[in-house]
């Protein structure tokens, strides 16, 4: 078991590695290959170590080397495939195997193929050294690891210029990449915090010996170990106020955006909640986790706003995401971890489905993502019509789909909690999720066909591409049937959480009630986007105009806030720093000693006229106040 | 009666008239007259509290001092001669040749 | 090979008189040769070296002046073996990488006297010696600056010559004091270094004696508010300058803390823990700001190791062997990383004899190879995890968070706003579009600029992976250190101090 544990984690590095080899050089196809294959193989190994863990139940725990020791604190590589990690490790393989396949499609066109897919592998292999770690410090690798990978992947068609923010929304790849960057790194050094504060009480940064201490700690510390780790989870899961970056991040090839921006790396924050399960779901911090329920709560809410004026069909589904997110932190927060984690793995599924599907427009629309350009794209692209459908279905939650379950017990949740306010949230939510959703599949793919009067010639992409993403096409639909199974398997690695008798009595009244708000979403979307002919959709000038559409276009003002009172101030005080202090106080004062002495030096100079009886005359000053100084401490003395 | 006070005030004072010599005067002559001058107050002082201490180790000294007091002069004076054939002059002002 | 340090002093040295007599052809073959000899001389000290002794080894004893104690003796422990091989193989693969084509002779003379004091200052167990070769140090850096540098050379060679020394010669007057003060308690003169560990003095006299080390030490460092002579030196210096000031230079600073400060004066240091401190936040978050604010990537990169080394500074007052051993890791990782990015910005100036970010943009496009480079050691500067750069930040900062998490928080922003700066040059000068047609055609890393490189990119992910065969020794020696301290500490607080540092009980 111990070799497929490896096998698993190091098969993306050697695909990294492999394909890194030809970075350099122009595309290879088999390089695409050979990495899909190497990351079938560690999704294989995965789905064996799921199968075994099943079965037996036992967790398997290896330490591969020691990494740091210093003074008492010693952190091994060590890799733990328990119920939690095992589930995210089947997740991210599934998932990164066919968008491996899929980018040998959708990146057939660009010079960086090869580059391309040594970044993907490199991001595979972090994201599961985050979720197989047994250990914060290792998490933390990974945490960074996933940072960096994403960075390269978002900038990866780094020649493009910056644009304003009126022509670009996200200026540029190499723009949105830093900034994906430096917003994490703020939310990481929470989490660095977090770990001192663990080692600093406990004495390691495994886990198992964090959690064995933890009921030994008093709450102050508790409370700022949660508050500390949670930041660094509110940054890679891009939660308010450190979201900007995610939207953003859809500069990146649209396989990263499925990968890394959709179905893994911004789970990894709900991944820490859910690993720290024994921390968040102590009496002591029952403040911070509520505190993370609200705040997914409002994210849901407030990412769901955002995409219902939304043109960008990348956007729009991140959003989702953004939405979705908030979703599982709400879950999370509320002590239902094994729900959380259910509502991860499909949502991995369907939103990868989502904006692979999304891919396939863009490759068919040369890369034009603006909705309103579209319209009627079903009779080009049947097959990438049925996929999106499917996810958008699975998104909005009907019933047998995937969504259905997870995110009705979600819902379900907040209500069984009495946090009725956070329910009512999110059954709105979820109405207003089913209406972005299909707004943005009615416009692309029904309706006029708006796409003529703007020149495209779009075709559907290629079948093994459509192939490869039948798996996730499959889970999308039917992940939820095997719920009650899920439950069974993770219960022995995480705490139950069941719905009260009450709460379980009215759940079909709640589940229909969802239903209802989501199919009203969808059919407002449907006549407001779908019908052609005199009834087709137009763009309302005076809706347009609006406050309220002006305040979610511009994402609330709050990229203009930061640039306004962060960005600039930070490079203004900057080169104030630099001009003022640095250049004028500190060297000037420095300079001034030097100076001084030069000028004394300069002055004194002039003493020295060459005439000896001046000469003589200072001689004679000179005794007179020798004579005066020895006078005067004789006296003193 | 002359006491000791009375020699040192005669020395300080020829001694003040040396030094303002010395701050005043041009000429390089006449610098050398008023260092005399200051030595001489020095001696007059040395013998005079030989004599009142009475111990001859001032007296010695002020005879060490005129022998050099002697030499110098013969040295200085040659010097000052030579200047005066190379510049044709032995006023300090034309002499400033070290200026900085 | 009992007297190995000594070998190490001064083979470079003799090698750099027969220099002379070496045909100007085959100065850079033959300078290259000696630093190879001398970098492997290095590696076997490494290996000879017994890990577990935490005590100083290969010592070698001849007095020099008996009268006054003053004595030629040397000696390596964890804490300095480490950087004497990282001076080794930064001369080496600077010389490796060397670029001048101007009096080539000269400066493999002066690189290899240089590599002497290099060698002597991290060896050397008696003040005066240590004295000798910290001047020392400062003769053939003077030249390489005012012989070799840009328009603004004889300025800033002169600045950095003065003000380093106007601080030692205040270091200097504390040995002095030192040795004084030894002697009315003992009887006897003594300059050696371990005879003055074991003196207990009293707290007013460890405040001034640790006052008077600190200006010779901070200058060098250089802390905040003497660190403008650095800006200058390296925007004037060749890139070989540039590489050996920031990588083993500006250590012999923070060395000399390690060294001199904490073990003789425990009590002080333990009492100047808040004051440098706060020194090296605003070290750590001003000049990463001005760093930002630069025009020119050299200079941002000479901002940058303010910046670094106020993490170092902040390290080694943590008073725990987590903090300590950080931070002495993290003068490696310093020299390696900042040796190599300056390394870099060295290349693209041989090509276009410029260094200012708005000449640049798109580079990544025409020289992958020299993207990828620099892109790996960014990473490391910013401290990613599995480079170097990570092990030491992480480590200092976890030491430090015992004493103060406030202060350590306010530390820890360097791990953001140094990601600002960095990936801000990164764009400026690797993304984007082409804009400058002079551009288009530059030529990617030659051979010669690879193999000097690889190396550096090869220790930065080994330590970054596997960083114990260094830390442990490191460790060791550290850790003795803190005992002796906890045992010298003649007032309680600093006893406590030095207890509560290492305890992992209690605290936020």
């Amino acid at each position: 078991m111990e070799n497929l544990v490896y096998i698993a984690l190091f098969a993306p590095f050697v695909s990294s590695m492999f394909a890194a080899l030809f970075g350099m050089s122009p595309k290879q196809t088999y390089v695409g290959i050979i990495a899909s294959m190497l990351l079938f193989v560690s999704f294989a190994s995965s789905v064996t170590l799921a199968f075994t863990i099943y079965t037996t139940g036992t967790p398997i725990h290896v330490t591969m080397m020691e990494w740091i020791s210093a003074g008492d604190l010693t952190i091994p590589f060590g890799f733990l495939v328990d119920q939690i990690s095992v589930t995210m490790m089947t997740v991210v393989t599934l998932v990164s195997t066919v968008v491996h396949i899929y980018s040998i499609g959708y990146m057939d066109h660009d010079k960086s193929f090869n580059r391309f897919f040594s970044y993907l592998s490199a991001f595979v292999f972090s994201m599961m050294i985050l979720v197989m770690s047994d250990n914060f410090a290792g998490l933390f690798i990974g945490w960074e690891g996933v940072g960096v990978c994403s960075w390269l992947l978002i900038g990866f068609w780094y020649h493009k210029a910056d644009k304003t923010r009126e022509e670009n929304p996200s200026i540029s790849p190499s723009w949105a990449a830093n900034e994906a960057f430096i917003v994490n790194r703020i939310a990481d050094l929470g989490m660095l915090v977090g770990l001192f504060i663990l080692y600093w009480n406990v004495g390691s940064l495994q886990y198992d010996v964090v959690f064995a201490e933890l009921p030994n700690l008093s709450g102050s510390v508790l409370n700022a170990a949660a508050i500390a780790l949670f930041i660094g989870a509110m940054g890679k899961s891009a939660q308010f106020p450190l979201h900007t970056w995610l939207t953003d991040a859809m500069e990146g090839p649209t396989p990263v955006s499925a990968l890394i921006h959709a179905a893994t790396m911004v789970t990894a924050g709900v991944f820490l909640v859910i690993r720290a399960n024994p921390l968040f779901g102590m009496e002591e911090v029952a403040g911070v986790s509520f505190f993370i329920a609200s705040l997914g709560t409002f994210v849901a809410f407030y990412a769901a706003s955002m995409a219902l004026v939304e043109r960008d069909l990348k956007r729009i589904i991140a959003y989702s995401t953004l939405s979705q997110l908030g979703y599982m932190f709400a879950a999370a927060g509320l002590g239902a971890y094994w729900i959380a984690l259910f509502h991860l793995a499909a949502h991995a599924f369907f939103k990868a489905l989502l904006f692979l599907g999304g891919g396939n427009v863009m490759h068919a629309m040369h890369d034009e993502l603006d909705i309103f350009k579209m319209g009627g794209l079903k009779k080009v692209m049947r097959g990438t019509w049925l996929y999106m459908g499917i996810a958008s279905i699975a998104l909005a939650g009907l019933p047998i789909f995937a969504g259905f379950y997870s995110k009705d017990a979600i819902i379900e949740t907040a209500f069984n909690e009495g946090t009725y306010l956070l329910w009512f949230m999110l059954v709105l939510t979820a109405g207003m999720t089913a209406f972005y959703s299909f707004r943005q599949i009615f416009l692309s793919f029904h309706g006029e066909e708006r796409y003529k009067a703007f020149g495209f010639h779009p075709h559907e992409m290629y079948k093994f591409v459509l192939v490869a993403m039948s798996p996730l096409a499959a889970l999308a639909i039917s992940a939820g049937w095997f719920m009650d199974d899920f439950k069974e398997f993770v219960y022995k690695g995480i705490p139950e959480y069941e719905m009260s008798h009450h709460t379980h009595h009215i759940a079909w009244l709640l589940g229909l009630l969802v239903v209802v708000v989501a199919l009203s979403g969808i059919i407002l979307a449907y006549y407001k986007y779908a019908r052609t002919g005199a009834k087709a959709f137009k763009r309302d000038e005076k809706v347009e105009e609006s406050f309220i559409y002006k305040l979610l276009k511009n994402q609330y003002y709050v990229p203009k806030f930061y640039e306004e009172f962060l960005t600039k101030p930070y490079a203004m005080i900057s080169e104030k720093l630099w001009t003022t202090v640095d250049m004028k106080i500190v060297d000037a004062s420095v300079d001034g000693i030097a100076k001084f002495l030069y000028k004394t030096g300069d002055s004194s100079r002039k003493m020295q006229t060459g005439n000896l009886s001046h000469y003589l005359n200072w001689m004679a000053v000179g005794s007179v106040a020798l004579l005066l100084v020895a006078a005067i401490s004789a006296m003193l003395g | 009666m002359i006491g000791l006070s009375h020699y040192l005030i005669v020395s300080a004072l020829i001694f003040s008239i040396g030094l303002v010599g010395v701050l005043r005067r041009r000429n390089l002559l006449m610098l050398f007259f008023a260092t005399e001058v200051m030595l001489n107050a020095v001696n007059i002082a040395f013998a005079a509290i030989s004599h009142y201490y009475n111990d001859l180790t001032g007296q010695m000294f002020a005879f060490f001092i005129i022998a050099i007091a002697a030499s110098e002069v013969a040295v200085g004076l040659g010097l000052l001669i030579l200047l005066y054939k190379k510049y044709g002059s032995l006023d300090l002002d034309d002499l400033a040749n070290m200026k900085g | 090979m009992d007297n190995i340090l000594s070998v190490l002093i001064f083979f470079p040295a003799i090698a750099g008189l027969l220099g002379f007599v070496v045909d100007k052809e085959s100065a850079r073959a033959y300078g290259i040769t000696v630093a190879a000899i001398e970098f492997f001389l290095s590696l076997w000290l490494w290996f000879s070296f017994d890990a577990t002794n935490a005590g100083m080894q290969y010592v070698e004893m001849i007095p020099l002046i008996p009268d006054f104690g003053v004595s030629y003796y040397l000696g390596v422990d964890g804490i300095s073996l480490f950087i004497i091989v990282m001076a080794a193989l930064m001369t080496l693969i600077g010389m490796m990488s060397m670029s001048i084509t101007k009096n080539v002779k000269n400066m493999i003379i002066t690189l290899l006297f240089l590599e002497m004091t290099m060698m002597g200052v991290f060896v050397a167990l008696d003040a005066i010696i240590f004295y000798l070769f910290w001047e020392l140090s400062l003769v053939p850096m003077l030249y390489i600056i005012g012989a070799w540098g840009g328009p603004l050379r004889v300025y800033a060679s002169i600045k950095f010559f003065l003000y380093t020394f106007a601080g030692s010669l205040i270091m200097l007057v504390g040995m002095l004091f030192m040795a004084y003060v030894y002697h009315n308690l003992t009887g006897v003169w003594s300059f050696a270094i371990t005879d003055w560990y074991a003196l207990v003095l009293p707290v007013e006299y460890q405040l001034w004696l640790f006052a008077a080390f600190f200006f010779g030490f901070a200058i060098k460092v250089p802390m905040f508010p003497f660190h403008t002579w650095l800006p200058y030196a390296h925007g004037q210096a060749p890139t070989i300058g540039s590489v050996i000031l920031a990588a083993v230079l500006l250590k012999m600073g923070t060395y000399g803390f390690v060294r001199f400060s904490l073990p003789m004066f425990p009590d002080a240091s333990v009492m100047m823990i808040t004051p440098i401190a706060i020194l090296a936040i605003i070290m750590i978050i001003y000049t990463a700001m001005v760093a930002y604010a630069q025009k020119d990537i050299k200079q941002v990169i000479a901002y940058s190791s303010v910046s670094h080394m106020g993490i170092i500074m902040l390290g080694i007052f943590a008073m725990n062997a987590e903090g300590i051993s950080g931070s002495v890791f993290q003068m490696l990782s310093h020299g390696i990383v900042s040796g190599a990015l300056f390394m870099l910005v060295g290349v693209i100036y041989d090509r276009r004899h410029t260094k200012l970010m708005s000449e640049f943009g798109g580079l990544a496009t025409v020289m992958p190879k020299y993207a990828v480079i620099f892109g790996i050691m960014l990473m490391a500067s910013v401290g990613l995890p599995l480079t170097i750069g990570f092990v030491g930040e992480f480590l200092v900062l976890l030491g430090f968070y015992q004493i103060s998490p406030i202060m350590t928080i306010l530390a820890g922003t360097s791990i953001i706003i140094g990601a600002i700066y960095m990936l801000a040059v990164y764009k400026k000068t690797f993304f984007g579009p082409i804009t400058n047609e002079a551009n288009k055609t530059l030529k990617d890393l030659d051979r010669k600029e690879t193999w000097s490189l690889i190396p550096l990119v090869l220790i930065v992910v080994w330590l970054g992976v596997y960083p114990k065969p260094i830390l442990e020794p490191i460790d060791n020696s550290v850790k003795a250190m803190l005992v002796f301290m906890e045992e010298k500490a003649i007032t309680q607080e600093a006893k406590d101090v030095i207890i509560v540092a290492k305890s992992t009980e209690g605290g936020i």
